[in-house]
């Protein structure tokens, strides 16, 4: 498969290879385009930022990405291969996602939550799990020893055996992030990683995504803390009303106009679809809706 | 409420403080011997009131349950004079001391007026009673002001290995006995007194933070504990000597429990609510039955019984199969209710393939009578045998077997449970959506959580059928569904020794208590709200359950987590 | 064609009857989000304070004057119990996780079943229902058709009740209140509508069309046991997923086309060929209903007309 990864719109420069690409994704809601024609590169190790106003859908584009919708049209492109709308077979094909609204198993241990996460990349079935052959007691203790070590990674290690929900805020979005990469992704989807984070939690959560990127990942992140996004990502992509504004280096982002308009919605003829559309730039918004 | 402003008591900083005995300690130590005293004097001239409590030195049954009180007392009461330190970081004893002054005060005051209600007048009251009445309210009033130990901690102290499994031991032991002594009364107002003061004894325990020590300890000695409660199960026969009436109780027991153990995969672990359940114990009754060698069976193929009970199994895990497919849509409330719709066109089902509506298959409401006994290889279940020279008679020889069946069901669980699987289960249960977003095959799963509750409900069903003689319809309503229920709710969700408690009570307590046989059922229906209402997580809760249902009180949540963390005492550090 | 007519006669009188119980568990699921399982035996205590109104008040006359105080009788013990049953069983697990309640509800309904078989004087076996003048009695004929009082009872007393409730829930204050809640409890409350009266008042309104349901019960079977209430409660909650649960008039059309296609298929399925016949006729009826209601829930769980809570994810 890796051989074969170089998809056929890969330029001819030496570019790493791409990971994902979408391409002309729309999501319709009845008569509501929630993501109108979205195309989206990422490549390895690379950091992508997904910005925009509350209601462009860019939580609905991650649903997209990730099968939980199956897009109108448009095709998901993962590796060289079309990816079904369907969360498994995405997760087993390398990419793994958080959740905005944090969803973790919040009676399950952390460890456990982590455990999960490696469901995928196991294989013990209902005969074997009763039996407990060798081969069992390897997976599990392997399993085990994963977890942990993920834990480890994301500063959860000793808060292994607490329940996911008595975990402080930040402490669970970092789980999620353990819990995700748990399911050895090669490409990891943030929805907003720092909502309602105080600037130290954000200074480590940066970190944190940084060294997984060096790790190997390629990371997508959607966010609103514009500086957290303008230092963090190597691109950034910004969708207002569902389509993509504007695709470039985070400089060429930042100074664009036409996003500045879409987030202050100052325009002359700027019609305001959504009355969510104003918003300042720098927000710790939790409930944005698709 | 432990802030009592007196001044006595251990209340100190470090770890122990021996404090010298206070008056309230000797208030206490009198009452108790008192107690003691009273009991083993006659409580009343009439030798017909409560068994008989008339003899002098010769004690009644429920004199020897004031008795037992008063010594469980007495060594709490040690226990705060400083005899054994270790245990005093474990136990907190002036809680278990006020609730043993509290029970025994309640129960005395019970006896007093049974007996002037049924002699009519106190005239008849000996001496013994008052003096064991007055021990009592000592015992009540002396520990009432006693100061409690909040330091009291079950995870961090850590005992030898094998006292540990000498009180693992000593429990199932008491168990045993308790059991035998229990279904040995055959005078109903002797069983309920014997309940309340069990029931007394059960809460001074679990107040002085007995049980969360042997939470700890059965956590830390898990398979210990299984062989040892397996062990109990298996002696329990030769208590009875032969009586039919306990032993075909207790089979129906282990039936009732096993089914609902197969129940708490789905509603426990997967968390889909099933009420339609009972349709698999049926369907395996069914395949047993007309499977059987009774005459009345409609198909005329006899496979030996062990093929019997795979077929049953799997013609059960197919409905599962069927049942489950829904789930890939439907969930929550409307899943119950399609669960319960499919129970109920099975009953229908069975009443309706009589003949003349559709095939004969099951002779629709006069059912299957007269399947014979099991026999294996010569041995027949019908005929009584001796076992070192007690009789195990048909009941007997089917709990054993039963046993057997269960033993393998409870592995299979607790397996699962601790698994790949069981872990993709409780996510299934957390958040289905989140699950199915790391990968986790979440239909697969629902479908085998269905499949194997309702493997492992036909494989008890082929059993029962043989167990029960008979196999009609009305075997297999709702109510019996919604029994298997409450078992599993009434003992702990997601448990397995929380279910096996929960079966033994709902299908004990009515066998024992015949008198009020009629309100049974009216007494289950209150009893399911009142579960719900005040202990929605059961008698033996996981912990995961506790913290889920009481998501309010920070208190239980802490002490709960606390408990949990066994291993990892005295990290510190910044997040 | 008269056999036709006469099925589709019978189905009316047998939809009132589940329509009547059904707006019950539609008005308390569009409130709550619970299915108040023990529904239908409000409505089994319904008909049992009917028929005690009538022998202990009324001195069982047969008179047709006695029948609205009958009716105010059923009403007063189902709408007794719905409260009370809300205000001790359901209202402390407002909050706890959604099991808890349906297992409450459980518990009530065989509560329940049993108060009545204990205590009702006589309940432990079938009891005759009074046949009140007028609306029961020679049925009327309209060319081969023939329609039993009882039945034009059921069907007049579901106009009634459905016409008023339609005005109470869209006319009054407090039954817009009800919608409100229904759409988003929390903001409601922050609104300053009493969230809990509201709830009272969805389980008093279910119980008092369930009231008038054991009445018709009682007129139309002239007898009642303490067992009806389970299987009338499933057929109406089938009525009111089959309408859109929540939705008050989805819980009215439900039922009439339930009892419709209960009755044309208990008469057609005879004719079934193949050998299918043996799986047809009144036997097998309440078979066919649960498939049905199996099919609606997992393949249109939003109903015929729409439910007002369609996400229960």
């Amino acid at each position: 498969m890796t051989a074969t990864a170089h998809a056929a719109s890969a330029p001819a420069r030496t570019d790493p290879k791409v990971v994902l690409e979408a391409k002309g994704v729309i999501m319709r809601f009845g008569g509501l385009v929630a993501v109108d024609d979205v195309d989206m590169v990422v490549r390895e190790g690379e950091i992508v930022g997904l910005i925009g106003p509350n209601g462009a859908g860019k939580t609905t584009f991650f649903n997209c990405l990730t099968g939980m919708y199956k897009p109108t049209e448009g095709t998901v492109t993962f590796e060289g291969s079309v990816l079904p709308p369907k969360p498994r077979a995405v997760v087993k094909a390398g990419m793994a996602r958080t959740f905005q609204n944090i969803r973790l198993f919040g009676n399950m241990t952390a460890l456990e939550n982590v455990m999960v996460g490696r469901y995928c990349r196991t294989s013990a079935m209902a005969l074997t799990s009763i039996v407990r052959g060798p081969k069992f007691r390897h997976e599990e203790a392997a399993t085990r020893q994963r977890a942990q070590e993920l834990l480890d990674f994301v500063g959860l290690g000793r808060t292994t055996e607490h329940l996911a929900r008595n975990l402080p805020y930040g402490d669970q979005r970092r789980l999620e992030i353990a819990r995700a990469l748990a399911t050895d992704p090669k490409l990891l989807l943030l929805d907003e990683p720092t909502a309602g984070m105080n600037p130290k939690e954000t200074q480590e959560t940066m970190d944190l995504i940084f060294k997984i990127r060096d790790s190997g990942l390629a990371v997508v992140v959607i966010e609103h803390d514009m500086r957290f996004i303008f230092t963090l990502c190597d691109r950034v992509l910004c969708l207002v009303r569902g389509a993509l504004l504007v695709e470039g280096s985070p400089a060429t982002v930042q100074s664009d106009p036409r996003v500045i308009e879409a987030y202050i919605g100052t325009g002359p003829d700027a019609p305001a679809p959504t009355p969510t559309a104003e918003r300042p730039a720098v927000s710790l918004s939790k409930e944005e809706q698709a | 409420m432990n802030t009592s402003t007196l001044p006595n008591g251990a209340r100190g900083t470090t770890a122990v403080t021996v404090s010298r005995p206070s008056m309230q300690w000797y208030l206490t130590l009198a009452g108790v011997v008192l107690l003691i005293v009273g009991s083993l004097l006659s409580w009343c001239y009439d030798e017909g009131v409560l068994g008989n409590v008339s003899l002098n030195v010769n004690p009644g049954p429920i004199q020897v349950f004031m008795i037992v009180i008063a010594v469980l007392t007495l060594f709490f009461l040690l226990l705060r004079g400083g005899l054994f330190p270790v245990l005093d970081r474990l136990l907190d004893s002036a809680r278990a001391l006020r609730a043993l002054g509290a029970t025994a005060t309640a129960f005395m005051v019970a006896v007093v007026i049974v007996i002037a209600l049924q002699t009519s007048g106190l005239a008849n009251a000996d001496p013994g009673v008052f003096v064991a009445l007055v021990g009592a309210a000592l015992i009540t009033w002396g520990s009432w002001s006693l100061a409690s130990d909040p330091t009291v901690d079950p995870v961090s102290v850590h005992m030898r290995g094998w006292v540990d499994i000498l009180v693992i031991v000593a429990l199932l032991a008491i168990v045993l006995f308790g059991a035998a002594y229990a279904l040995g009364q055959e005078d109903g107002t002797v069983f309920v007194l014997f309940l309340s003061v069990l029931g007394g004894v059960s809460l001074a325990l679990a107040r002085s933070g007995l049980f969360s020590w042997i939470r700890v300890i059965a956590q830390r000695h898990r398979q210990v504990l299984m062989l040892g409660a397996f062990a109990v199960a298996f002696l329990f026969p030769f208590t009875q000597n032969g009586s039919d009436a306990n032993m075909s109780i207790a089979t129906q027991v282990i039936i009732f429990a096993t089914t609902a153990l197969g129940l708490n995969i789905v509603v426990g672990l997967a968390g889909l609510l099933d009420l339609g359940y009972i349709a698999f114990l049926g369907a395996g009754a069914y395949v047993g039955a007309t499977l059987s060698y009774s005459a009345f069976a409609t198909i005329h193929w006899k496979p030996p019984f062990i093929v019997v009970m795979i077929i049953g199994a799997c013609v059960s895990a197919t409905l599962g199969l069927i049942i489950g497919t829904p789930t890939l849509r439907v969930s929550g409330d409307y899943l119950a209710i399609v669960t319960l719709a499919f129970g109920e066109i099975f009953r229908l089902a069975m009443f309706n393939l009589d003949g003349n509506n559709g095939p004969n298959l099951t002779r629709g409401p006069n059912g299957i009578p007269a399947i014979p006994d099991l026999e294996f290889f010569g041995f027949n279940f019908g005929d009584t045998h001796d076992i070192f020279g007690i009789p195990i008679n048909r009941f007997g020889n089917y709990y054993f077997f039963l046993l057997v069946v269960a033993a393998i069901i409870i592995l299979v669980f607790t397996r699962l449970n601790n698994s790949r699987i069981g872990r993709g289960w409780v996510a299934i249960r957390e958040d289905e959506k989140a699950a199915e977003a790391m990968g986790v095959n979440t239909f697969g799963l629902k479908l085998f959580a269905f499949a194997g509750g309702a493997f492992l409900a036909g494989l008890a069903g082929t059993v029962k059928a043989h167990q029960d003689v008979s196999v009609t319809p009305d075997q297999y309503v709702f109510l019996e569904s919604a029994f298997l229920l409450a078992a599993i709710v009434l003992g702990g969700m997601g448990t397995v020794a929380g279910v096996l408690i929960g079966a033994t009570i709902l299908k004990l307590l009515p066998e024992k208590l015949r008198f009020v046989s009629d309100y049974r059922l009216l007494i289950f229906g209150l009893l399911l709200v009142l579960i719900m209402r005040f202990r929605p997580e059961g008698l033996v809760a996981s912990h995961r359950r506790q913290l889920e249902f009481h998501e309010e009180d920070t208190e239980l949540a802490e002490h709960v987590e606390h408990a949990h963390l066994e291993a990892t005492a005295g990290s510190e550090g910044t997040a | 064609m008269d056999l036709f007519m006469q099925q589709l006669v019978n189905g009316v009188t047998l939809g009132s009857l589940y329509a009547l119980i059904a707006v019950g568990y539609t008005v308390v699921y569009g409130i709550v989000q619970l299915i108040n399982f023990a529904h239908g035996e409000v409505f089994m205590i319904g008909a049992f304070g009917a028929l005690g109104t009538w022998s202990y008040l009324l001195g069982e006359s047969t008179s047709i004057w006695v029948l609205p105080i009958m009716i105010i009788g059923a009403v007063a013990a189902s709408t007794g119990t719905a409260v009370i049953m809300e205000r001790f069983a359901y209202r402390p697990l407002r909050h706890a996780p959604r099991l808890a309640p349906l297992i409450t509800a459980i518990g009530v309904s065989v509560f329940l079943q049993e108060a009545v078989r204990l205590f009702y004087p006589g309940a432990k076996s079938k009891l005759p229902f009074p046949q009140i003048d007028v609306v029961t009695g020679p049925a009327f004929k309209l060319g081969g058709v023939v329609i039993q009082r009882a039945a034009l009872f059921t069907v007049i007393a579901l106009v009634i009740c459905a016409l008023l409730l339609w005005l109470f829930v869209n006319r009054t204050k407090l039954g817009r209140g009800m919608l409100a809640v229904s759409q988003d409890p929390d903001t409601a409350r922050l609104m300053g509508i009493n969230v809990d009266r509201i709830i009272v008042v969805a389980f008093a309104l279910g119980a008092i069309l369930a009231g008038v349901a054991g009445v018709a019960q009682g007129l139309q079977n002239s007898n009642i046991d303490f067992r009806i209430g389970f299987l009338a409660g499933l057929k109406a909650f089938t009525a009111a997923v089959l309408g859109g649960i929540g939705n008050i008039e989805g819980a009215v059309v439900g039922g009439l086309v339930l009892g419709v296609v209960e009755a044309l298929v208990t008469q057609y399925t005879q004719y079934l060929p193949f050998g299918l016949s043996a799986f047809g006729g009144s036997s097998w009826k309440d078979v066919w209903t649960f498939a049905l209601l199996i099919l609606v829930l997992v393949f249109r769980p939003q109903g015929l007309m729409g439910a007002r809570v369609v996400d229960r994810a």
